[in-house]
């Protein structure tokens, strides 16, 4: 477990910028905290592909990735005083994001009254049981990439926010267990359990889209 | 002890190293299906990678524009310039207080209080400036006496004086 330590680098992966020319980051967030908008436009032409991806990959929504994106730019513009330089202005973007994305997933599993119950179906299976179910599947049936897009949406649907967050910050974002557990304020030995039940359940909802493929 | 979860999430992302992983190699033993599942969630994580379903920022120039908006909106505004005070009420009020004090002040300092009975003391004492007689020996002059605040018409070379023109008092 030795390299589960905590990483002092703190970064956050796919942090070069969409538009690779022009002033470095650092010297925008300076003017941008002179107070300059058009800097910040800057800042939001290079990460708004990114930042947008990210957030779609947790909501699952094209408009609410538009507006959860817009509300974290916002964010970021209002809190970018308080930006000391200490991590890449990416990795402080992300986190917020990351924040803003996780309280509206949370606010709307209120405001729904959704119960995710990550833990159906594994209640009575043993550790280190096969958990995926044995599917038969047709060998002439060809799934589209709409398809599987469409079943990789539904099925991350299904997750609680925490276990959502989890998997997409893992498996697609691809971040250290301990990158994970700072950006969701939660230890270590939480990520890697979160973790463990996303991979049963999609495990349960997409092996027979995986295993078509 | 890690739970079961934690340690087989660290072994299925290669993170159990040393004595950890053989310890745990070990508990696998009685599950002869775990390498199977290990197997699995690794092909997991490999089809979602290999299958970013997010779909590309449709109006990305629109996103900017549109956040810029929002910047704006909830940037405070600039307070309004206000007109300087003296153009203000209070500061007119204030300004007409002010003229009115300096008028009082120069019209006190410089205008002499005068009672009304000095300034009949006039230097410019009635003068003749002409006179008219059959008589060439008659003259007329003017005299302003202080003490008792009048001036008198002096006439000489006068025979006499009429009854009727005699002073009355």
């Amino acid at each position: 477990m030795n390299e589960l330590r905590p990483n002092p680098s703190n970064t956050v992966p796919m942090e070069s910028p969409d538009v690779a020319t022009g002033p470095d980051d650092l010297e925008l967030v300076a003017r941008c905290q002179a107070g300059d908008a058009s800097a910040f436009n800057e800042l939001v032409t290079r990460y708004r592909n990114r930042a947008y991806a990210m957030i779609y990959n947790m909501v699952r929504n094209e408009q609410d990735a538009w507006d959860l994106a817009q509300d974290g730019f916002l964010k970021a513009w209002k809190s970018i005083g308080k930006f000391r330089g200490q991590s890449s202005f990416y990795t402080w973007l992300y986190r917020i994001l990351m924040n803003v994305t996780i309280d509206s997933l949370r606010r709307k599993q209120i405001e729904g009254g959704t119960e995710f119950d990550d833990e159906i179906g594994l209640h009575n299976i043993a550790p280190g049981a096969a958990t995926t179910p044995k599917c038969e599947l047709e060998p002439v049936k060809r799934i589209s990439d709409k398809e599987i897009r469409q079943r990789i949406d539904e099925a991350i649907a299904k997750l609680s926010p925490e276990h959502r967050v989890a998997i997409v910050m893992r498996e697609i974002d691809g971040l250290e267990y301990t990158e994970i557990a700072e950006q969701m304020g939660c230890s270590l030995g939480t990520v890697m359990s979160r973790l463990f039940y996303a991979r049963k359940k999609l495990q349960a909802l997409l092996k027979d889209v995986y295993e078509t493929i | 002890m890690k739970p079961f979860e934690e340690q087989f999430t660290a072994w299925v992302d290669g993170k159990l190293t040393g004595a950890d992983l053989a310890e745990f190699e070990k508990q696998l033993a009685e599950h002869p299906e775990a390498a199977a599942e290990r197997d699995d969630a690794r092909e997991l994580g490999k089809f979602l990678r290999g299958h970013p379903t997010a779909p590309p920022l449709a109006n990305p120039d629109f996103f900017n524009h549109q956040l810029q908006q929002r910047i704006a909106a909830e940037t405070p505004r600039p307070v309004e310039k206000k007109r300087p005070f003296f153009w203000s009420v209070p500061g007119l009020a204030w300004a007409g207080a002010f003229c009115l004090t300096v008028s009082l002040v120069l019209y006190k300092t410089t205008i002499p209080a005068v009672p009304p009975t000095a300034r009949a003391r006039s230097d410019y004492y009635a003068q003749i400036v002409e006179i008219w007689s059959k008589s060439p020996n008659v003259t007329a002059s003017t005299v302003y006496s202080p003490e008792d605040d009048a001036t008198v018409i002096w006439l000489d070379g006068l025979d006499y004086i009429p009854a009727n023109y005699a002073l009355k008092q």
